[in-house]
């Protein structure tokens, strides 16, 4: 047997590795590797000549070398309990190995195969108000009038606010990139809706609102943001500026905005849902904002609400059932709610002013309210349905929606929100301020 | 105070800060600068890449990025602006290949100064939203090279330079130009927009503006499409070799617009060699060069059809209303299936089968068909020569074709009943004269009427094959009932039901005694097998074979009409016969008696009578003798009846009657119809739509429509509307 033509000597501060050019190959042309290789990964002449025959000096952690040369040479990352996770982010970033980090730590999402993977304490006072999941992994939570901003390696960023006003919602619009909408505070002109950079926080870009070519202060409440660039908000403003704005991501501009009709709501919205079959916008306002629930959905094209369901007139039941949440199904052609029982409804989609279906197979925590509760949330991730109540997450699945799942953190009580994205599921907790981090494993070996 | 001295200490900070020796930064930027030098020297073998990435890391970790970004910035402009001065310097045509070298150069030193500053790519620009090193390199090469007030125009005017160089004739480095514009298109779209298309597109079109006009003066019509094609090639070559691939729309638009659309007017019309003169050339190369270089530009297929229309409609035009050629019916039938020929090939081999262009010439056809009255009935005409003769010798296939052309001329009629008229009289004369040369073209023929225009128009056809079909199983069985009549003459008769043919006037005549008994046995056999029927003779249409034998002993056999036939049997026992004699014994009407004898008298070679006096028209003194002298080489002779084969004008005014009596009923069929299902309708629309109705068999006259409403209110089947006198109204 031949020794292989592509083997390479490296030493890293004082140890030496061997390896072949193929394994450096997964690293990529964009990483440090990459640099040292020509197109077809053969060692570039340069260094070549320079030290012919003889190792590849590297002035970095050997112990950290390792790691990252076996996450190159199989994929997996194991991480010895002696290497800090931190160092071995530094050298990955060196490297330029930091998203091969990221992408072997958890594998691609599974609702009914997640573990807890750590919980992050806060450090805010008051309730948390929401999570929101980034898409590379890393999340952000609204306190108060703060927004806490966390890479996926839980290293937390400078924090964000608007004019430290309190804070409605908070959502990504790429993975460096966070929109915030606060209160307005009167006569200051403050609050609104800002644009800000996750790494450095500092505030990019303040949304505005138009009302008779004037600028209008405004409240801005529930966030939404869709595949062709644009950004909803429900906006109430001093005086008639109620409904959903629209605005364009690229450019900023305001570039629509819904007015509300008498009698509807849509500027008080908890809720705004992009559809990507339907272009059309779900727009929730919900039990106890207001006295009655509204989900209406809004086609932007033809300025005209294609789809509305109120419980104004539906009769009061003796247990006294409220909407809390919404989430628009597309696949089935129906608006899932859930009350504060954790008890599901659907609302046919293809018809309007039908009626709450209830579904009694979910009633599973009647008659044993925790002393605190927190109104249940709905969300909807690859064909799965996931509910929190209490300090549970519920996992249902399959055309009848049957409960697959459910996990719970013991530790901060309630669940006053949750959020899926890049891969992992973030759940806050109302008290300590503690959130909680749920995975997939990465696949099994065989 | 002692003790206040004693806490008099001083306070220190918590936390030391970490001093990094304050030249570290500048030390190492050195060495990073000193490499950058190095590397655009082509230096770089001698250095340590570990080292300089090492020193780069450390110089964004110790928060001097920004040092490193700007220093890189000033370095890399230096460097560029050396490099503007030598390529400015660069003489003639070495200019564009200096250009090439150095933007190699600077491509490769580019992507060795990412590799060293690669942690700052990946960390340091992307949280201060600075430009990528890559997009930086990329971006200070245009601000400092392409744009650099010495070399932007001469770039510029080298390229056009080149361009119309290789326009005319000269041959150029396809490779240096493919890597320049390469390198525009690099560094974005804009700057190949800005400095190379849009002044490029420009020039085109001045080019292409004189030229075409060069070529409109001195060149005909197909040798200036054949330029303007090569031309289009051209540049569409030129887009392949070392253009962007979305510059081929826009300089094949300028192309198309300076050479076709610009001239599209004064091609077509072109004296000797426009459009008609390719027409009628048959230039199929040069129209279908024409048809692909005018689809191109609006209106170009448009302006071709308009022309092509216009000339069919006029050719069309003279061909049906010509007096010289009306006179051969056959002849005129064939060069309309010739003229419809010549265009099916120039649309299939030169307009790619255009659907509008196909349309167009159906249009054309029915347009100038229908302008002669008489188009039906020589398309019928046609037929009849064909079915009786014309297509002996021929395969089947081929019939059918001609079938298939015949269909199409008839699908451009709008006067379908008036061809009907005729095809029945002519498929009549040919059924009983037993002259249709093949029962299955004649069958194949009504099939395709019968998928044309429906059940009904052929139903009465069909009948009249039926007819002949009966007849022959009829007389089979009157002979076999009657085995006595083997040795007298044989009688064949066709039992032709009323109705199915057409109506002929019921001309009798004295038959000799041997027929007349023989038909009285027929008609008592016939009667006793079918009850309830009436059979009368049309002995105006039938035929006779006489043996006879002539003065000198010469036999022969002679087939005539029935008329000849009485006639010639009353010379069996005169010698001589005065025409009023012979009118008396037979009966026959004057005009049908005079044409018979004209036949029989007056026919060189056919005269088997001798007429006093000598003349070519029959008198009524005249005498009639048999003519001993007659001679022919054939053993048969068949007499014709001097017929005219085309209608004379009086008939043909019947016929017309006759159609316009058939169509009185079908209107009101139409109108009952459509009022029964409308019950309310205003007159335009019963006219609209009564004339949609009957358009498979012909086209209604508004007048007629408006005369048989009147006479249906008259008979009660619709009223007037008392408010509204537009109305009608339908009465169950």
């Amino acid at each position: 047997m031949k020794i292989p033509k592509d083997r390479i000597r490296f030493n890293v501060g004082g140890r030496i590795f061997e390896t072949t050019s193929t394994t450096l190959a997964n690293a990529g042309r964009n990483s440090f590797f990459g640099a040292l290789f020509d197109d077809n990964w053969a060692l570039k002449q340069s260094i070549n000549d320079s030290n012919p025959n003889s190792e590849f000096y590297i002035d970095r952690n050997p112990d950290c070398f390792g790691v990252l040369l076996d996450l190159l040479r199989t994929g997996d990352l194991h991480i010895p309990s002696h290497v800090p996770e931190r160092l071995l982010h530094r050298e990955a970033s060196f490297y330029g190995l930091l998203n091969h980090v990221r992408s072997a730590k958890w594998g691609s999402f599974d609702g009914n195969r997640l573990h807890h993977s750590r919980s992050v304490t806060g450090r805010a006072p008051g309730d948390g108000t929401a999570i929101r999941a980034g898409p590379d992994g890393g999340c952000c939570v609204a306190h108060g009038s703060m927004v806490h901003v966390y890479d996926w390696m839980m290293e937390e960023h400078p924090p964000i606010n608007l004019d430290y006003q309190r804070v409605n919602d908070v959502a990504w619009l790429d993975s460096e990139n966070v929109i915030l909408s606060a209160c307005e505070r009167l006569g200051r002109g403050d609050g609104g809706m800002g644009l800000f950079s996750k790494s450095t926080g500092e505030l990019r870009y303040k949304f505005q609102v138009c009302h008779e070519n004037q600028l209008k202060s405004y409240t801005a409440g529930a966030l939404s943001t869709s595949s062709d660039y644009r950004i909803f908000s429900s906006c109430k403003g001093r005086s008639n500026e109620y409904g959903i704005g629209v605005w364009d991501q690229i450019s900023g501009k305001q570039i629509d905005f819904f007015y509300e009709s008498p009698g509807w709501s849509l500027g008080d919205a908890d809720k705004l849902q992009w559809l990507n079959g339907s272009n059309c916008l779900l727009v929730a306002t919900l039990f106890p904002r207001k006295d009655n629930c509204y989900i209406s959905m809004l086609d932007f094209r033809e300025k005209r609400m294609v789809w509305s369901w109120s419980d104004i007139d539906a009769p009061i039941t003796v247990d006294e059932k409220r909407v809390r949440d919404a989430i628009a199904m597309e696949d089935c052609n129906a608006v899932c709610v859930v009350n504060e029982y954790e008890d599901l409804g659907f609302i046919d989609l293809r018809m309007s002013g039908g009626s709450v279906r209830w579904s009694s197979r979910s009633r599973l925590m009647k008659g044993k309210m925790p002393d605190e509760p927190c109104y249940p949330k709905l969300a909807l991730h690859e064909g799965l349905l996931f509910s929190s109540m209490d300090d549970c997450i519920s996992v249902f699945c399959g055309p009848d929606w049957v409960l697959t799942s459910r996990f719970r953190q013991l530790y901060g009580g309630s669940i006053c929100d949750f959020s899926i994205g890049g891969d992992r599921l973030f759940a806050l907790h109302s008290e300590e301020n503690v959130f909680d981090i749920w995975e997939t494993p990465p696949p099994p070996i065989l | 105070m002692s003790n206040q001295k004693k806490r008099n200490f001083q306070i220190e900070a918590f936390k030391h800060r970490v001093v990094v020796d304050p030249k570290y930064a500048d030390k190492t930027w050195k060495i990073l600068e000193h490499a950058i030098h190095e590397i655009y020297n082509h230096n770089a073998s001698g250095l340590s890449f570990e080292e300089l990435y090492r020193n780069a890391y450390n110089m964004v970790l110790h928060k001097f990025g920004e040092k490193l970004y700007s220093g890189l910035v000033s370095t890399m402009t230096s460097h560029l602006k050396e490099i503007s001065k030598s390529i400015e310097a660069a003489q003639g045509d070495s200019f564009l290949e200096e250009l090439n070298r150095k933007w190699n150069d600077h491509n490769k030193a580019l992507q060795m100064i990412r590799d060293i500053l690669m942690y700052m790519d990946r960390t340091y620009i992307p949280s201060t939203h600075k430009t990528p090193v890559h997009e930086l390199g990329l971006n200070l090469w245009r601000d400092n090279i392409i744009h650099s007030s010495k070399i932007q125009t001469r770039l510029l005017n080298t390229l056009l330079e080149l361009v119309h160089r290789e326009r005319t004739g000269e041959v150029i480095d396809r490779g240096l130009m493919r890597n320049i514009i390469k390198m525009l298109m690099d560094l974005g779209s804009l700057v190949y927009q800005e400095d190379f298309e849009k002044p490029f597109l420009e020039v085109s079109a001045e080019f292409y503006k004189v030229e075409s006009q060069e070529f409109i003066e001195c060149c005909d019509c197909g040798e200036y499409l054949k330029k303007a094609e090569k031309r289009l090639n051209e540049e569409i070559e030129r887009v392949t070799h070392y253009l962007d691939a979305k510059s081929e729309v826009k300089i094949t638009n300028v192309v198309e617009k300076e050479m076709i659309a610009n001239h599209m007017l004064s091609l077509v019309h072109m004296e000797n060699s426009g459009l008609v003169n390719m027409l009628l050339d048959d230039k199929y190369e040069d129209l279908g060069r024409m048809y692909n270089l005018f689809r191109r530009v609006p209106n170009g297929l448009l302006t071709i059809r308009e022309v092509m229309t216009s000339h069919l409609r006029e050719t069309g035009k003279q061909l049906v209303t010509d007096p010289e050629r009306l006179k051969d019916p056959v002849e005129f039938v064939q060069r309309l299936l010739d003229e419809k020929d010549k265009y099916d090939s120039i649309i299939s081999l030169a307009f790619s089968n255009d659907k509008t262009f196909q349309n167009a010439l159906n249009s054309s056809f029915e347009y100038f068909i229908n302008l002669n009255a008489r188009s039906p009935e020589f398309i019928s005409l046609f037929v009849d020569d064909k079915l009786r003769k014309g297509l002996k010798g021929v395969s089947e296939e081929d019939v059918e074709v001609i079938l298939d052309k015949v269909m199409m001329l008839f699908r451009y009629l709008q006067e379908k009943d008036v061809f009907e008229k005729y095809y029945k009289q002519h498929l009549a004369k040919r059924l009983l004269s037993g002259k249709t040369v093949s029962d299955d073209a004649e069958r194949s023929l009504i099939v395709k009427l019968k998928t044309e225009c429906g059940y009904q128009f052929t139903s009465k056809l069909e009948g009249m094959f039926t007819d002949m079909k009966t007849s022959q199983d009829t007389m089979q069985g009157f002979y076999a009932s009657h085995p006595e009549l083997g040795d007298g003459p044989t009688l064949v008769v066709q039992v032709l039901t009323t109705g199915s043919w057409p109506t002929q006037p019921n001309v009798t005549c004295n038959l000799p005694a041997e027929m007349s008994a023989l038909c009285e046995k027929f008609r008592s056999y016939y009667l006793g097998t079918h009850t309830g029927r009436r059979l009368s003779w049309q002995t105006n249409m039938g035929t006779a074979d006489v043996k006879a034998t002539f003065g000198k002993g010469q036999k022969h056999e002679l087939n005539v009409s029935t008329f000849q036939m009485c006639v010639l049997m009353l010379f069996n026992n005169a010698d001589r016969l005065s025409y009023k004699e012979i009118e008396q014994a037979t009966e026959i009407p004057a005009s049908d008696l005079k044409r018979c004898l004209q036949s029989m008298a007056c026919v060189k070679g056919k005269n088997v009578l001798r007429k006093e006096p000598m003349s070519k028209d029959i008198g009524e003194e005249d005498a009639f003798f048999v003519n001993d002298k007659f001679t022919s080489k054939f053993y048969k002779v068949k007499i014709g009846t001097v017929v005219a084969q085309k209608e004379s004008e009086p008939e043909k005014q019947e016929t017309r009657q006759r159609v316009e009596e058939d169509r009185k009923p079908q209107i009101e069929a139409a109108i009952v119809r459509i009022m029964k299902s409308r019950r309310v309708l205003d007159h335009n629309n019963i006219i609209a739509e009564v004339t949609k109705q009957l358009q498979s068999r012909f086209l209604a006259n508004p007048t007629e429509i408006k005369k048989r409403i009147e006479s249906l209110i008259e008979r009660d089947f619709l009223e007037r509307d008392t408010i509204d006198r537009k109305l009608y109204r339908y009465l169950a």
